[in-house]
């Protein structure tokens, strides 16, 4: 089982090359300050900016459009609902239904800032190997229980997702229909959780075992494993100076 | 239940990440102080895996299904490491499936990690007497799951309607509250049973499992 987002991490653009330390950082920075605009005249330029950096990391298009199949469910809900429901002032009668500004701008401004934090999340998960990006979480001071829970956890989600897959074909085949909701097939639902939950306990005995064999435990973390560039930091400088213009430009259009 | 990208101010969401750090700092005090932290991590490690993998199996509730959020059943788990567990649930789900969001991190940590908590003290209250039988295990296997969604509602529910931008009026805000919280009680209901069917299996398994409550 794969989620195919280590596919573009060997393109070789600009984003890809900087030091995913300052990355993470800057485009941290950059979504905070996203989500920090409510005024609508700022979605132009959020756009425009997720736009440029979403080009200069050449992911193709494609790939932001099968991660937005998941979300365009709650984009589809929102965009469905607020103009019908905030609001006062009515635009149009749609039927029973009236269309209401208010409703309208307040989807237009969600759907601009969930799209712009959902590409610039891309951008930063998409052009480093994930392992490396979680690397660098620790590099700039996450605990390290957390780091390694992440890492060793990552490692096997796709080995105990291609179990449950298994499972869920072996109870199949034995006649077992999902799509019928009673109180016995929750059971063996929950049975089959029970089954990874157990399966994953004693292999981690042994994964315990290897690692403490390996050293876990009494080896320092590598310090070194990043290097910066003046070119990192300048990346850096300036993407911090475009999430504090959304903020500032964000707050001075408003007074 | 998780609160995506966009829909929160700024404001909201840097208070989400204010909020996870003393709690993330308690848990992970409270992880250090129970016996080899290197030990535990690789089962804590491998058990939050598998309960995001658990997490994928959809209930069927017809015409529709519902997948579970399974806090109660991580807190009944893994104790403390129950929080830290969710914060990188949640983070592999917002990265992996863009499910829940980067900035509502904190916020949904928030959701889902402290019932867990609560749902971990729960759970342990059935050894309170005399050690945990099959069908105490059952019962406080149900009410941490139960209690878990009902606190995650009450939070989740609040936060989303109240900092939406957008104009509701007071009675539409009153009516999206009841209504959402009234959509999420059979799941209550669900998640308990499931909890309960989980923890008598693994009681009757693998005991070990249970004992971090």
């Amino acid at each position: 089982m794969k989620f195919g987002f280590d596919e573009y991490i060997h393109l070789g653009s600009p984003l890809h090359r900087w030091d995913p330390r300052f990355k993470l950082i800057g485009l941290m920075a950059l979504i905070f300050s996203f989500a920090f605009v409510r005024d609508l005249r700022m979605l132009l330029a959020m756009v425009l900016v997720t736009a440029a950096l979403y080009v200069s990391s050449r992911l193709p298009v494609s790939f932001m459009l099968t991660r937005l199949r998941y979300p365009s469910f709650f984009l589809l809900v929102v965009i469905l609902m607020l103009p019908f429901l905030s609001g006062q002032t009515i635009l149009v009668s749609i039927g029973p239904f009236d269309v209401r500004q208010e409703g309208l701008l307040a989807a237009l401004l969600i759907a601009t800032r969930f799209l712009s934090i959902l590409t610039i999340g891309l951008v930063l998960f998409g052009t480093a190997p994930f392992l490396t990006t979680i690397k660098a979480m620790r590099a700039i001071g996450l605990p390290a229980i957390l780091t390694d829970m992440a890492l060793l956890a990552f490692r096997y989600i796709f080995e105990i997702g291609d179990y449950l897959h298994r499972m869920e074909t072996s109870m199949r085949l034995r006649g077992f229909r999902e799509r019928r909701y009673s109180i016995h097939s929750l059971g063996i639902l929950a049975w089959m959780g029970g089954s990874i939950l157990v399966r994953s306990y004693e292999h981690s005995e042994w994964v315990y075992k290897a690692m403490i064999l390996r050293g876990y435990g009494h080896a320092a973390h590598p310090r070194n494993e990043f290097r910066a560039c003046p070119g990192d930091m300048i990346a850096l400088g300036v993407t911090l100076l475009i999430a504090a213009g959304f903020i500032v430009g964000d707050i001075l259009i408003r007074i | 239940m998780h609160i995506p990208d966009g829909i929160l101010p700024a404001s909201v969401c840097a208070a989400g990440y204010v909020a996870t750090v003393p709690v993330t700092w308690y848990a992970i005090r409270k992880i250090n102080k129970e016996g080899d932290p290197r030990e535990n991590i690789p089962k804590a490690s491998l058990l939050t895996a598998a309960f995001f993998v658990v997490s994928w199996i959809h209930i069927p509730i017809p015409p529709a299904s519902v997948h579970l959020v399974l806090n109660g059943l991580l807190g009944a788990v893994l104790g403390y490491y129950a929080f830290p567990a969710i914060l990188i649930g949640l983070f592999f789900q917002a990265v992996m499936f863009q499910h829940g969001g980067l900035t509502t991190l904190g916020v949904n940590a928030i959701i889902m990690g402290v019932p867990a908590l609560l749902s971990y003290y729960i759970f342990r209250l059935r050894n309170l007497r005399s050690a945990g039988g099959r069908i105490k295990t059952g019962i406080f296997g149900f009410l941490a799951g139960f209690v878990a969604i009902a606190v995650s509602v009450g939070i989740f529910v609040p936060v989303l309607i109240f900092f939406i931008p957008s104009g509701f009026d007071v009675a539409t805000e009153r009516a999206a509250v009841l209504t959402l919280a009234v959509a999420h009680v059979p799941l209550m209901f669900i998640e308990g049973a499931f909890t309960t069917v989980v923890a008598v299996f693994l009681h009757r398994v693998r005991p070990k499992l249970l004992t971090a409550a």
